[in-house]
């Protein structure tokens, strides 16, 4: 700890210029991941972005088509509504569970631990299906809930937004407990305490100096989330009713169906554009990010 | 710089290798289908009799995926000799130029029902959409036409219908409106999707063979659109399920070669003996699919041939495929505004 402080204060007392050549002193040391990113993933999406004004004549047709059809723009709507849904959602429910992990004896924490992970071990199409039998009309849930009275009808919980996003909320925890934990497994417990001793109420400890200390992990799991949502395909086309189709589901019935890359590309270029822009705003809040530093410091 | 000259080296060099292994081999010929109980059966009925027959390998390949079909046939690397896809699909490839033109003195057109075959593709086998219905669902009277699907008063419940914009749920909409059978195409898409609105709300899409029987069999959905082999496999394992064979709408899928398949001939061959009249008709007989050859209906199992669709074609409806592959993609569009609306 005294070191790391040590560190710090040797950084901030030293020129500007020292600090900028030691930002880039390990440049080379990313040479073979940008060479192999250069190879094997921007140039084959530089590849695919093409497609979409080249192909069937090159010009902007294929954009022109996305927008004359209303299809589109509430394929691309939903898309953007689940992701944010079920990103709000997981970071409620993966919150308090990060929170136990930290706080219980470590052997049990672990083990808690080791049961989120789990999960991820299993394959998607089998945990998907599970939901299928667990929320269907004829599904365990409701016949549970038929048997006891407490319903008369069967809940609608599959086929429908419900079904999309309590299934990918349900696979999307473990990307936002992972990383809560890990911040919250770091926190110095006495600042609390240093919080309570200054005469904080427990409310405010938590939203004013417990929060505020998680959010480095609250971010990074909640882009995760919400990137990963953006492109998942098999949860939504099995759990969902075509009514909510999802972006990837239109990308593959152009892809697969019709043969029409040109369109499939220039959907697949809006939703990278707008994800960059969305990620770019992100940064511009997140405080510890390189965007930001420029203003909010 | 030399590291990635090296790269590509090394990477072409591995094409070259893999092409000339390709050519040493020449007596063998890739066959790519869905997978599952049918590409077995598929294996059983047509690939292992014909190496048996011919001495060329059969190397089974899957599933079949349009996108990567065209990718091949564009990059000019092609790996699959033959590939079982949808009939509309089938024609829509060929106008695309994505297929060799078949030789039809090595397969026998003339005794191929004339509404499975194209001069790129031979059926592989034809199917139907029939009414399929769960009697512990609905009220005493048995629904027997498509009209039934959108009388929601008489017969409660939800309805399956096949989730993908192709031939199918918008002329069954049509005759449950009165449209006559000879009288489908054009398709009217403001009165097929009309009628498609007023139940709308009680329709659970199907995407895959397993996902409908599991809807009907659990009594998810009350009746709905199903492939006739699907239906009748859920009657075999003893579910209580109904059938209606009126105007059962006909589907089939095509054998087609790709553009620049590396063992055309062999493929040709291959084609002649699974669209043969011994080759289709054991396919039906593993499958409960209808074989496309006229020669095959004599030799279906006693048991099984009154549930092929060969047994209701008095009622049958050809869908349209070349309607389809010319219209498909403008469908597309106005059935997606349609379902997101």
């Amino acid at each position: 700890m005294t070191a790391l402080r040590t560190t710090l204060v040797d950084t901030a007392t030293s020129g500007k210029a020292r600090l900028a050549s030691d930002r880039w002193r390990g440049a080379p040391y990313l040479l073979p991941a940008l060479i192999f990113l250069g190879l094997f993933f921007l140039a084959p999406l530089i590849g695919l972005l093409l497609r979409g004004i080249l192909e069937p004549t090159p010009g902007l047709s294929n954009y022109a088509q996305l927008f004359a059809n209303s299809a589109y723009s509430k394929v691309l709507f939903n898309t953007f509504a689940v992701a944010g849904l079920v990103t709000l959602i997981s970071l409620l429910l993966a919150f308090p569970l990060a929170w136990a992990i930290t706080l219980v004896p470590r052997g049990w924490g672990r083990a808690l631990l080791g049961i989120v992970l789990l999960s991820m071990w299993t394959s998607l199409l089998a945990r998907t299906y599970s939901w299928l039998v667990l929320l269907q009309a004829s599904g365990v849930i409701n016949k549970v809930l038929m048997a006891f009275g407490v319903i008369d009808q069967p809940l609608e919980m599959v086929h429908n937004l419900t079904g999309v996003v309590i299934g990918m909320t349900y696979i999307m925890i473990p990307f936002i407990v992972l990383p809560l934990q890990a911040t919250m497994s770091a926190i110095d417990p006495m600042v609390l305490q240093a919080g309570s001793i200054c005469g904080a109420s427990p409310w405010r400890n938590f939203f004013r100096v417990f929060i505020p200390l998680c959010r480095p992990g609250i971010f990074s799991g909640a882009l995760m989330v919400f990137v990963m949502s953006l492109g998942y395909y098999v949860t939504p086309a099995l759990l969902g009713g075509a009514q909510n189709m999802m972006l990837p589901e239109f990308i593959v019935q152009q892809v697969q169906s019709f043969l029409n890359w040109g369109v499939a590309s220039a959907a697949a270029a809006l939703l990278i554009v707008i994800t960059l822009a969305l990620f770019y705003v992100y940064l511009k809040l997140q405080p510890e990010s390189p965007a930001a530093s420029a203003t909010a410091r | 710089m030399v590291f990635r000259k090296r790269i590509v080296a090394a990477f072409c060099a591995s094409l070259i290798g893999s092409a000339a292994a390709a050519s040493a081999a020449a007596d063998t010929v890739n066959f790519v289908s869905w997978g599952g109980t049918t590409q077995d059966a598929q294996t059983q009925a047509w690939a292992d009799p014909f190496s048996a027959e011919t001495g060329v390998t059969v190397v089974q390949d899957g599933p079949t995926d349009y996108g990567k079909l065209k990718a091949m046939v564009e990059s000019g690397n092609v790996q699959w000799d033959v590939v079982d896809v949808e009939a509309d699909f089938a024609m829509r490839a060929a106008n695309e130029g994505l297929l060799e033109p078949l030789d039809f003195s090595v397969i026998q057109r003339d005794r191929i029902d004339p509404r499975f075959v194209s001069d790129h593709g031979v059926g592989s086998f034809y199917f139907s959409f029939v009414l399929g219905y769960n009697p512990s669902r609905i009220g005493a009277s048995k629904p027997d036409s498509w009209s039934a699907l959108f009388d929601t008063k008489t017969y409660p419940g939800k309805r399956a219908l096949y989730k993908w914009p192709s031939p199918g749920v918008i002329e069954l909409a049509l005759l449950a409106d009165g449209v006559a059978e000879d009288k489908l195409y054009p398709l009217d898409l403001d009165r097929a999707f009309k009628k498609l609105d007023a139940i709308k709300k009680d329709i659970v899409w199907w995407g895959g063979g397993a996902q409908s029987q599991q809807l009907l069999a659990s009594g998810e959905v009350s009746m709905g659109q199903f492939w006739n082999g699907r239906i009748h496999a859920l009657q075999q394992e003893g579910a209580p399920v109904g059938v209606s064979w009126k105007q059962n709408l006909v589907m089939a899928d095509f054998l087609v070669i790709p553009k620049g398949a590396p063992n055309k001939a062999a493929a040709m061959k291959f084609l002649a003996n699974a669209s043969g009249a011994k080759g289709q008709a054991e396919f039906a007989n593993l499958t409960a699919y209808a074989p496309v050859n006229l020669d095959s209906v004599q030799s279906l199992d006693a048991d099984l041939a009154p549930n092929l669709p060969t047994a209701h074609e008095a009622d049958q409806v050809t869908l349209d495929f070349a309607y389809w592959a010319k219209h498909g993609g403008e469908i597309a569009g106005r059935w997606n505004e349609w379902l997101v609306k």
